[in-house]
């Protein structure tokens, strides 16, 4: 059969699809620590932002929090990513994963910053007001009230961006990178027959999509139905 | 005993405040406004909309930045730049219209969160103070319930408590029963008589004439950007002297 000697020759023999499962392990990894990466400095870049905007303090932090994300939504991933390889880190030795981390790490921070912003901002005056009048200071009311408040609003959105941001992490090969797009390529470039690998890297990705949509469904539904 | 013998908890001198409007201009809204409060004091604000009622409310505690004018506070001008306006607020409660309680934490939580983070309380402590202030208002039973499982009523009790439980030495309201539905306004009503009656020094705003008459021990009028008229409530209702106030109850009663 022409199916079982195509998956033969493109996973089993000489345990080709080792290209795929450590592709897929590189995958998965650049996206959990980009997610991370992105959340924490996102949160600074909002914080800054929403500061900002309510009281008109740091401007100069803010102009540049703004021109940055501002550079990184309006610029492709993959050009970001070779710069980051080939210019910043042209004379230093660094794993490429680390890398990848970075590149995606700024890339992600830029969007959830918009996403965390837009949390806040849609959080009640009042709600600031109330919290100031009992006497919090505004980092204070930030922390205790709106953030968890704005958090909850936005998790669907953050979960979303994790499912755009695995998808991203294909162009990791641009570097040399060994991600599970690179992977399939690999073995295509071996057997020199594209279907299979392709179409395997393919489900694997759309698999993990699914897994991960479905967590943020379900997480919607919790918050949608949870009193508070 | 005159108010003028006892010394002012809140001194308020020339207070100006201007807003910017759409096209940039300054729009003044509150007009060179001098009136003390004293400890005590039950003073009621009424007056037409857009008079600026709400806003020299809201200069009280600076969740509006006054343009002028001064605002001695237990004799702190509060007004001053380098004072922690923060740790003056806390003495300073203050209820709102639409209730603003935190719809994550449980009623329990609404009230403790304040004295547990500001005023270094256990969670004991607090929650023993909450509870009393939840008895007091009436709802002990609700003590973890969230905001959205309570009424409008309740939830403007809840409010008051809130505040209450930073042990204030004035609580100020804006409007607490304007976002109400009628048949709520009572319960609301009856724990601000309670807390008057508790000698809790207390400036409202409200349209509610019969409440202001029935329990404050002053009234002030404001329209125009400025107090027009204060009096006691007797002579407030029945001897108008002013135009625009007399105008201002022909149209209320
Ligand atoms: N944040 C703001 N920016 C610009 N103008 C404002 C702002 N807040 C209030 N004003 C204006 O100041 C004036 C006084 O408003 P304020 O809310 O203090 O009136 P009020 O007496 O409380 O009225 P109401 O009885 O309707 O609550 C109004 O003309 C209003 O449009
Ligand atoms: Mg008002």
């Amino acid at each position: 059969m022409r199916i079982r000697e195509d998956f033969y020759l493109n996973f089993i023999k000489d345990d080709r699809y080792m290209y795929l499962l450590s592709g897929l392990v590189n995958t998965l990894l650049i996206t959990i620590v980009a997610v991370v990466v992105g959340i924490l400095l996102g949160f600074l870049l909002a914080y800054v932002r929403t500061t900002h905007d309510k009281t008109g303090k740091w401007k100069i932090a803010n102009a540049f929090c703004q021109l940055y994300i501002t550079v990184i939504r309006g610029t492709p991933m993959v050009l970001q990513l070779l710069i980051v390889y080939f210019v910043i880190f042209a004379s230093v030795n660094v794993p490429k994963i680390i890398v990848a981390f970075i590149a995606f790490g700024l890339n992600s921070a830029a969007y959830v910053a918009e996403i965390i912003r837009a949390g806040i901002m849609s959080i009640d005056k009042g709600q600031s007001e109330a919290g100031a009048s009992l006497g919090f200071s505004y980092t204070q009311t930030m922390l205790y009230f709106i953030l968890p408040q704005a958090i909850k609003n936005v998790l669907p959105a953050l979960g979303n961006e994790m499912i755009v941001l695995l998808k991203e992490t294909s162009v990791a090969g641009y570097i040399a990178m060994n991600d599970l797009t690179r992977g399939a390529d690999i073995i295509r470039s071996q057997t020199y027959s594209a279907f299979m690998p392709l179409l395997m890297a393919a489900a694997i990705y759309l698999f993990f999509v699914m897994i991960f949509d479905s967590l943020v469904k379900k997480l919607e539904r919790n918050l949608k139905n949870s009193d508070h | 005993m005159t108010t003028e013998q006892r010394k002012p908890l809140i001194e308020v001198k020339h207070l100006c405040k201007s807003f910017k409007d759409a096209q940039g201009n300054m729009e003044e809204v509150l007009e060179d406004i001098s009136v003390d409060f004293y400890e005590g004091d039950v003073a009621f604000i009424v007056g037409p909309s857009g008079a600026g009622k709400s806003t020299f409310l809201r200069c009280l505690n600076r969740l509006e930045d006054a343009t002028g004018g001064q605002i001695f506070f237990e004799g702190v001008n509060i007004l001053d730049n380098k004072v922690d306006i923060d740790r003056h607020r806390q003495k300073m409660g203050m209820v709102f219209q639409q209730f603003n309680l935190f719809p994550h934490l449980c009623v329990m939580d609404n009230l403790t969160i304040g004295p547990v983070k500001l005023q270094g309380l256990t969670k004991d402590q607090a929650e023993e103070r909450a509870m009393k202030l939840l008895e007091r208002v009436k709802l002990a039973d609700r003590a973890r319930s969230y905001p959205n499982q309570l009424s409008g009523g309740q939830k403007q009790r809840i409010a008051i408590a809130r505040s209450l439980c930073m042990e204030p030495d004035v609580m100020l309201f804006d409007e607490p029963t304007s976002a109400l539905d009628p048949e709520m306004v009572g319960e609301v009503l009856e724990v601000m008589r309670e807390l008057a009656n508790d000698k809790m020094t207390m400036i409202v705003v409200t349209h509610e004439m019969a409440f202001a008459r029935e329990v404050a021990n002053r009234i002030l009028f404001m329209a125009d950007r400025q107090i027009l008229e204060e009096n006691d409530p007797v002579n407030f209702f029945e001897n108008p002297k002013n135009e625009r106030l007399k105008a201002f109850l022909d149209k209320m009663i």
